[in-house]
Order: structure tokens, then C-alpha cells, then sequence
């Protein structure tokens, strides 16, 4: 095999130059955040601005966690990403197999109804799903925020799309060992889609983590918001006290962050598929 | 790869479970009953806290969860709230909004309930629980009152050279003293002409002889001359450099600058004593009088949501809630004025550096904030319509002539 | 070669090929058992059928009780006018003829128009850009795409805060660098003639990570013997991505904006946490779906918040219509 040489030629430079630019602006902000969040409101409003903080204000983040239950925020976050994150992979997929790998009367036309749900944009649920949950005596409670995040046509269509690209004799040959389809399913399908599947997964974790509109809707009491509603919360009791409000930003953003140092690549890679599908 | 996914359900139903636990249920297995109560200042949950744990001394078996929202997003989160029959058990109500509340039957009526406890309603000046009466029926049993007072900075006021606020004042008066204490080299304005009714254009409005809701309740006077010229006084402070502009006290609270020592003088309520009261370089006077003296008064209430499903210990905790008890509490912390027959002194006490006297001599000439049945919905049309006179966008007389028209359908709708 | 075009199958039924490797144990056994005949007798058909609603049933019942039916609703909705805690009654097309003259309706779909042509096009235009030059043979590509994948695992809510702290005109940071400069800057979040394109900078920056992936992987996807060819030729490089780079990129290009344009569409996060309901420059950065929100869940009017949403569902079904027919003239496939 070649060894290609790195030279560092005036091309190489120009791009670092370029990219560098571009990074140095997509991490500032996340620093300012920081440095922002242990400063006192004084040092804050300070012209020209403090850089860094004399002393290093902790209490700013104490003070979040004091006025709202931020920390309940956070497990209620963590529980609906999950039950949603893993109840679209299972679902989903139970679905998406029975739509690629057997033939039943109607097939074609539910997959397209269920198709027929991506056209549609998000706002048009809404209010009627705000209703059942009215009705349910839903409102305020985390499975008003998880049960219809249990289903997804976009997930059963992208799972669809790689059950659908396995060769049938697996198939074939699992029957012929007198596995019924669950069985099929379970065994045999599922493993073999597992990018497909950690992509959704990590698609549908992002999605749920971040997610404002409807926990806002549903979920105005402090006990059972999510973090987007939370910080929106923390926003209306200090206003503009940006120490205090970048002590909020930079916890919600913290568990996030963690997980996607650790699972980088998982990351890169599901969202590649899901934009490339 | 199966074990990932095994792994993931386990932990779904394990938080599934966690997440029925940790969801409403309000009767816990050993009979102790929990009520929720929803209200939005963060400055008086010290003292809130306090009153529940008074509370709980003698109802050990109630307990009561705090729900704090903020108050920009507080009555939209109650209507919504009250369509699902999900309010808190217990609430905070104001004059604005009672009336829609009590007609569209979403909180209880007390009456029937405080004659069978002998609970008297005569501890509270009569005013207020006029204002907390629909149909006859009393709905909220008083908890505080405001009014409005000048807060200033003395340590601004030294350094120009400009002696404190007195009850001489008078709008010309404030002018001057707000021109000689704004610096724009040291980022200093004189006055925060804050856009907001209460204890602010609708003082204004009142000092200069105007009304905001006609006597047959059928019009606003946004229109007349006193408000246009008392609109057009609260908004110079702005046009002449003397406050800090809308958009720049929408980016950065005007009592936030207040507190750091940006602003010379505001006017703002009792409630920020708890917050002004660390700061020893700030005070509070009388407000200036226009054509005559005129502050808004106030009150909040504490109500019973009608889905309750806790009847008896809600009532238990509102009438605690409105006891001498709970009164001196706000009163020797100096959250709040109490409503509370003769609590006030205690109040006034609590903190001696502060002139809060200020306040109880605003109450000679309060005028009471007006309360329609869509009282909220005229205060959107304010909101929306004034903001562009007051960022210059428009002029005075053509903000007042729209928000009339829309004011006065609105009314007409009654 | 094959290139991969399984990106359109969204409108087809058919899918591509993705998986590569079989295990060879059951290829093995799978060869062995083709011997024997299959058993297409009736139980197994019937076993086939129960299975298969079986395992479609908890999604199709949730999507239809959530999500289609839903649609039906709304529509019934937009034919109502609410009252206070819930009542509503028919009141037929009241709330189109409504929308006509609605000032703040025209204006939203202005500025959700000037949202969607300057986020969508600049966008795309800097992540290719960006992947392009990550594609490059340099160090630290991974360090790079991590960073620039910052902003797309952060909280829109986290980002409209620090942001508009940056963009506070007496006291944030971009004021002051400005003013370093000498330029007084402007009220970047409350001005009306710009707030909205603040919000427009900020879109960008917390998107271009999510298309530098996606792009990228496109561009791998690019088989290295166009680029070897071209290099005999002596093509340079903007010919080569011009003539080669971007036509085979735009099955990826097209898939991409349809997707950002959708999404720009329905904007709601930013504007929500970024303009204060105080600020005059709302009115000129209420997007359609703030005024949806507006509408539905703060002034109780669910009924014309349902027509909005109607409207939103038309206009996106025609620009669904109106991408297939695009799809057939514009993408390349060989």
C-alpha cells in the first residue's frame, strides 16, 4: 500500500484557515454561555463586558436548581426520550417488517395511509391532540407528552426501507424451522437492521430531548415540564438576569452534550442515514 | 445486538414505572391528602413557604405543593388548565380576571362555604372583596393590596445633587429631576417609562382627570384628551433621552437596571420590596400628583379551583390562607401588603429603612384597577397597540383611536 | 456502477439494497433447505395475515387515532369559533373570510417567506461548502465535524438564550466587538427591520452541522474513480465540481432542501424564545406557526387556529406535488 505524504501546500492552510473560522464561531457562543453563567448580574451588564469573572458564581446554577425543580426537568426529559426513543424502535419496526416481508391483503394501501402522514405538517395534530389529552385528564402528566411519540410513520418507513433490502432466504430458511413471523422478527431481521435502527434511535432521541412546542402545550406545571419547556420557565421568572438564565441554558444542554461526546460516531452515522434515506 | 434492545425495553418500562410513581396521584397510601397551589411571584415563596408550614402544624395530614408559573405565561396556562379541568386546588386570582372565571363556573363560590365555619369576610376592607363579588357570590378571599410608589436611587439623587422625591412633587417636578439625573456617560437614565397599566399610564391617566372604563361600562376614554395627554407625558420621558427606550428595557428588565444602579427612579409595587430591600442605596416616596393625586390599587385573592377533587382541605388551606396568622407572616417579612384588618403596621415595620408608608398613603386616592368580564382581552389590545407609541413607531392619537375601536367591541360583547 | 437513488423510494414501494454482508452460517443453511418444496398451504397464508396485522396494529392505531384522525378534526375545527374554557359552535367560513383581511396573517407569511429564502439557500450553500472542504485529505476532520455538530444537539431554547444575550444591544457581546471597530450596532433583536434576519443568522449557525453531515456522506458516496478520470484530464478544481461533484451530489442537494424548506417552514422555537411579546419587532417575525400558537393556546381562538393550520397543510401538500414533478426534471441518476 502507498504511503500518501501529508504536504502542507498553501491549499491545506487556506482550508484550515476557512474551516477554523467557521468553528471558532460555532463553539463561541457555548463558551460566552459559560462564561456568562458564573458571572454576577453587575459583571454581566458591565460596559466594556468582564470576560472573565472575578470570582467564579456557582450560586447561579444553585439558584436555578432552588426556584424550579430543574432537576426534576431533567429525569422528566430523560423518561419521555426514552419511552419514546425505545417504543418507536419497537414498535416501528414491528410494523415496518410486517410491511416489507409479508404479503396480506390491504398491505399497499396502509402503508400508504400511514404514508400519508409525513405530508402533513405537525401544527394540523395539535389541537385535537390536545383535546384527547383534555379529555384523558392527561394535561400535566408525562404520558400525555410520550403516548403519541410512540408512533411514527417516518420511522416505520425507514425501517421499512431496510428490512425490505434483506435477502429472503433468511427468511425461507427460518420458517422452514418453523418460526412463526414474531419469531422471524425477533431473531433474525432485527439484528441485521441494526443501523437502520440505531439510526431512528439517535434521530428520535435528538428530536424528543430538544422538543418545545407540544410539552409546552400540554405540561405548564413546574413538575412535569421537560427542559425546553423549563428553560422557557426560567425565562419568565428572570427575564433578562443572563447569569442565571445561561446557568439554566448551560444544564439543559449539558446531558446532551455528554452523550454525544460518547456516542459520536452512533450520531454521525444515524443522521447520515436518515438524511441519505 | 438483541441484548441492546432487551436492555433498552428494560429500562423503558423501569422509567415507565418511575414515571407512574412520580406523575399525579395526589392521595398517597397513608390518607395524607396533597393539593396543589399555583401562583406567580418567585419574591414571595419564602414567605409562602413559611404559611404551609404554619399550615401544617395544624393540618399535619394535608399536604400542600407549590406551583409556580411566571406571570407572563400564568393566565394563559389557567385558561388552558381550566379547559382540561386540571387548575391547581388552590390558586391565586386577580380583579382582571375574576369575573371570567366565576361566570364561566372554573372556581367555587365561598360564600355558602365560610357561613357554615362562621368564616367572617369583615376582616378585609370591603373594597376588595367587592372586587373578588360575582353575582353576588363571593369568590376569593383577599390575600394582599397594592398600590403605587416612586422607587429612587439615593445614591444617583447625591451624586447630582438632586434632593430626594417628596410628596411636593408634581409631573413637571419629576421632568426636571429626571433631566438633571440622567448621565449618558456613566449609562445612567433618569426615569424607566415602562410600558404597563398598572402603576403606570393608567396612574398617569387617572392624576390627569381621565378614565379608562366609562361608568356604564359601554367605553374606554383612551380616546379623551386627559389620557392622550398623560400617554403622550409618559412616553416624552423616552423621546427626550430620559429612559431607556421599549426595545431596550424588552432586552433588559428595567428593575434588573434599576437594581444595578442604571435607573435614577421608577414606579413599581410593594411586591418588590423583598428584591429592592437589599439594596441600601434604594427607597421608595409618594408618586407625583398630575392635575390631582391618583395611584391603581390592587389585590390579589386566593380562590378554589372547581376541579378540585379536595374540597374540604382546599377550603381548609384558603382559609388559613386568609387568616391573621398567614397575614403577619407577609407583613413582618415584607413580601406584601396584607389585606388583613390591622396587619398593616406590622408591615410597615419590617423594613424601617424603606419609606413604606408611601404605599398606605397612596390608598386615600387609589383608584381601583377596572375589571370586566374580558378584562384580559382589552389588556392584550393595550399591549399589542400601545408598545408601537411607545417605541416611537406611531403616534399617540393614532395608537388611542385603534385600541378605542377594538377596546370599546370588545365591551360591547358584554 | 449502481448509484444509490433510494432516497425518492419515499414515493415508490420499492426499496434499494443496504444490507452488504450475510451471515454465512444461515446463507449456508439457507442453500441446504432450498431443496425442500415451500408449504404454501391455506394455514399458513391465514398465520401470514393474523401476524401481519398483528404487528401493524399498535402503530397503524396509534397513527390513526393521533395523527389522521387528528387531521379530520382540524379541519372540522377550522369551522368553529371557541369561547372560554372550551365551548365552540359552527360558524361555518367564518374564519377563512377572516384570514383575508388579516393583516397579521399576510405579514407572517411574508416574514416566513423571507425566513425560508435566506435560511434555506445560504444554508445548504455554506454546508457544502463545509463538507466539500472536510472531504479534502487534511487533519482533524473528525474534530471539525464534531464542532460544527455542536449546535445541532443543543436545545433550540438554550440557543435563542445565548444568542440573545449576544445580540443585546447595550450589553451583549456582538455590540461591543462592533464597537471595537467603531460601529455603533444595531438592536439586533429589537428592531423590527432586522430582528429578523438576527433570527436568520442564528437558523443558519445552528443548522449547518446536520447538512455538513448529511453532505458529507453524500460526497463519499461518490465513487473515486470519477475524480481519478478527471484528474487525467487535468481538470481543475472548480471544474471538478461543477461537472462532477455537483450533479452527482444533487439527488442529495434536491432531497435536502425539500427537507430544509419544509422545516424552515415551520418555524417556531427560535421566534418563540427570541422575541419578547413585548417587542415591537414581533409583528415582523411572528412566523406562520407562532401565529398559530398565538392564536390556539394564548388568545383562545383555537377555531382560526385550526384554519391556519389548513392553510398550512395545503400549502405544504402542494409543494409536496410540486417536488415530485421537479424530482423527475431536476436530479441526476445514471
Amino acid at each position: 500500500m502507498e504511503k500518501t505524504r501529508q504536504l502542507i501546500t498553501s491549499k491545506t492552510v487556506l482550508i484550515h484557515m476557512i474551516l477554523i473560522v467557521g468553528a471558532v464561531a460555532m463553539v463561541l457562543p457555548f463558551i460566552w454561555m459559560f462564561l456568562t453563567s458564573l458571572k454576577t448580574y453587575a459583571e454581566s451588564i458591565h460596559v466594556p463586558p468582564v470576560i472573565i469573572p472575578k470570582d467564579f458564581q456557582w450560586e447561579n446554577y444553585k439558584e436555578v436548581f432552588t426556584l424550579l425543580p430543574f432537576f426534576k426537568f431533567m429525569l422528566n426529559t430523560l423518561i419521555v426520550t426514552v419511552l419514546r426513543t425505545a417504543g418507536q424502535l419497537f414498535l416501528c419496526s414491528l410494523a415496518a417488517y410486517a410491511f416489507a416481508r409479508i404479503e396480506f391483503p390491504g398491505r399497499n394501501f396502509l402503508f400508504l395511509v400511514a404514508l400519508s402522514v409525513l405530508m402533513v405538517p405537525g401544527q394540523v395534530f395539535l389541537l385535537p391532540q390536545y383535546m384527547i389529552m383534555v379529555k384523558l385528564g392527561w394535561l400535566n402528566t408525562l404520558q400525555a407528552v410520550v403516548v403519541p411519540g410512540l408512533f411514527s410513520a417516518f420511522g416505520t418507513f425507514l425501517l421499512r426501507q431496510f428490512f425490505m433490502g434483506l435477502p429472503k432466504e433468511l427468511e425461507e430458511a427460518a420458517r422452514l424451522d418453523g418460526c412463526n413471523h414474531f419469531q422471524i422478527y425477533w431473531r433474525v431481521m432485527l439484528p441485521l437492521a441494526k443501523p437502520g435502527l440505531v439510526a431512528l434511535g439517535i434521530f428520535t432521541t435528538l428530536w424528543s430531548w430538544n422538543e418545545l412546542m407540544w410539552p409546552m402545550i400540554v405540561n405548564s406545571s413546574p413538575e412535569s415540564m421537560t427542559l425546553s419547556v423549563g428553560l422557557s420557565s426560567l425565562q419568565g421568572q428572570y427575564l433578562t438576569n443572563y447569569p442565571v438564565l445561561m446557568a439554566g441554558s448551560f444544564l439543559a444542554i449539558v446531558p446532551m452534550l455528554i452523550l454525544f461526546m460518547i456516542l459520536q460516531k452512533q450520531f454521525i452515522e444515524g443522521i447520515a442515514i436518515t438524511g441519505g434515506k | 445486538m438483541k441484548k441492546w434492545l432487551i436492555m433498552i425495553l428494560t429500562l423503558a418500562l423501569g422509567l415507565l414505572g418511575l414515571a407512574g410513581c412520580s406523575s399525579s396521584d395526589k392521595t398517597s397510601s397513608d390518607g395524607k391528602v396533597e393539593i396543589t397551589y399555583g401562583f406567580w411571584d418567585k419574591k414571595q415563596v419564602p414567605a409562602i413557604e413559611e404559611i404551609i408550614k404554619l399550615f401544617n402544624e395544624k393540618n399535619p395530614d394535608i399536604k400542600v405543593k407549590t406551583e409556580l408559573t411566571p406571570y407572563a405565561q400564568y393566565f394563559q396556562k389557567l385558561e388552558t388548565a381550566a379547559t382540561g379541568g386540571a387548575l391547581p386546588d388552590v390558586l391565586w386570582m386577580n380583579g382582571p380576571h375574576v369575573v371570567q372565571y366565576a361566570k364561566g363556573k372554573v372556581i367555587l363560590p365561598l360564600s355558602d362555604m365560610a357561613k357554615k365555619d362562621d368564616f367572617s369576610f369583615d376582616n378585609y376592607p370591603k373594597s376588595l372583596i367587592d372586587l373578588y363579588t360575582v353575582e353576588d357570590e363571593v369568590y376569593g378571599i383577599p390575600k394582599d393590596f397594592d398600590t403605587t410608589g416612586l422607587w429612587y436611587n439615593k445614591k444617583i439623587f447625591d451624586e447630582a445633587g438632586v434632593p430626594y422625591p417628596d410628596d411636593t412633587w408634581d409631573w413637571n417636578k419629576l421632568k426636571e429631576a429626571a433631566t438633571k439625573l440622567t448621565n449618558k456617560d456613566k449609562g445612567i437614565w433618569g426615569y424607566a417609562a415602562l410600558m404597563g397599566n398598572q402603576g403606570g399610564y393608567y396612574d398617569f391617566i387617572w392624576q390627569n382627570g381621565g378614565h379608562i372604563i366609562s361608568e356604564d361600562g359601554k367605553s374606554v376614554g383612551f380616546d379623551q384628551p386627559e389620557a392622550i395627554e398623560a400617554l403622550k407625558y409618559n412616553i416624552s420621558f423616552i423621546e427626550d433621552g430620559l429612559s431607556p427606550t421599549q426595545a431596550q428595557m424588552t432586552e433588559t428588565a428595567a428593575s434588573e437596571l434599576f437594581s444595578s444602579g442604571k435607573i435614577a427612579m421608577m414606579f413599581d409595587g410593594p411586591w418588590m420590596v423583598p428584591e429592592y430591600k437589599k439594596n441600601p442605596d434604594l427607597n421608595v416616596a409618594v408618586v407625583p400628583q398630575g392635575k390631582q393625586r391618583a395611584v391603581a390599587i390592587h389585590g390579589l385573592s386566593n380562590v378554589i379551583a372547581a376541579n378540585t377533587k379536595h374540597k374540604d382541605a382546599a377550603w381548609k388551606f384558603v382559609q388559613f390562607l386568609g387568616s391573621k396568622e398567614a397575614a403577619e407572616v407577609y407583613a413582618k417579612t415584607g413580601t406584601v401588603i396584607p389585606a388583613y384588618n390591622g396587619t398593616q403596621d406590622a408591615w410597615l415595620q419590617s423594613v424601617p429603612n424603606l419609606n413604606l408608608k408611601a404605599f398606605i398613603d397612596g390608598v386615600d386616592y387609589s383608584v381601583p384597577l377596572p375589571s370586566v368580564e374580558n378584562t384580559g382581552e382589552i389588556w392584550q389590545y393595550e399591549t399589542d397597540i400601545l408598545k408601537k407609541a411607545w417605541s416611537e413607531e406611531e403616534s399617540v392619537e393614532d395608537a388611542v383611536k385603534e385600541l378605542t375601536k377594538k377596546a370599546n367591541e370588545a365591551l360591547s360583547k358584554n | 456502477m449502481k448509484r444509490r437513488s433510494s432516497f425518492f423510494s419515499l414515493f415508490s414501494l420499492k426499496g434499494g439494497s443496504i444490507v452488504k454482508e450475510i451471515p454465512l452460517q444461515v446463507e449456508v443453511n439457507a442453500k441446504r433447505r432450498k431443496l425442500k418444496v415451500p408449504n404454501l398451504s391455506k394455514t399458513r397464508k391465514r398465520s401470514d395475515f393474523f401476524w401481519a396485522y398483528l404487528m401493524i396494529a399498535p402503530t397503524m392505531l396509534g397513527l390513526i387515532i393521533f395523527y389522521l384522525w387528528p387531521i379530520l378534526q382540524t379541519i372540522y375545527f377550522s369551522f368553529t369559533e371557541w369561547g372560554a374554557f372550551g365551548q365552540y359552535e359552527w360558524t361555518g367560513l367564518d374564519n377563512y373570510k377572516r384570514m383575508v383581511d388579516d393583516a397579521n396573517l399576510l405579514q407572517s407569511f411574508k416574514n416566513t417567506g423571507i425566513y425560508i429564502l435566506f435560511t434555506v439557500p445560504i444554508g445548504i450553500f455554506l454546508s457544502i461548502l463545509v463538507a466539500v472542504l472536510l472531504n479534502q485529505k487534511i487533519k482533524g476532520k473528525s474534530v471539525y465535524r464534531t464542532l460544527y455538530f455542536l449546535p445541532v444537539i443543543t436545545m433550540p431554547a438554550a440557543i435563542a438564550m445565548v444568542w440573545r444575550w449576544l445580540y443585546n444591544s447595550d450589553y451583549g457581546l456582538l455590540n461591543y466587538l462592533l464597537s471595537l471597530i467603531g460601529i455603533k450596532g444595531p438592536q439586533w433583536v429589537s428592531d423590527p427591520k432586522i430582528a429578523l434576519y438576527s433570527i436568520i443568522v442564528v437558523a443558519i449557525w445552528s443548522g449547518i452541522g446536520y447538512n455538513v453531515v448529511i453532505f458529507l456522506s453524500g460526497l463519499q458516496g461518490i465513487p473515486k474513480t470519477y475524480y481519478e478520470a478527471a484528474e487525467i484530464d487535468g481538470a481543475g478544481p472548480i471544474k471538478v465540481f461543477f461537472k462532477i461533484t455537483l450533479p452527482l451530489l444533487s439527488p442529495v442537494i434536491f432531497f435536502v432542501t425539500i427537507m430544509s424548506f419544509i422545516g424552515a417552514f415551520q418555524v417556531f422555537d427560535l421566534i418563540f424564545m427570541m422575541i419578547g411579546k413585548g417587542s415591537t419587532a414581533l409583528e415582523k417575525t411572528q412566523s406562520i406557526v407562532y401565529l398559530f400558537y398565538q392564536h390556539a393556546f394564548v388568545l383562545n381562538d383555537k377555531g382560526y387556529a385550526a384554519a391556519i393550520a389548513v392553510l398550512l397543510l395545503i400549502i405544504i401538500l402542494i409543494i409536496t406535488a410540486i417536488q415530485m414533478v421537479l424530482q423527475k426534471k431536476w436530479v441526476h441518476y445514471d
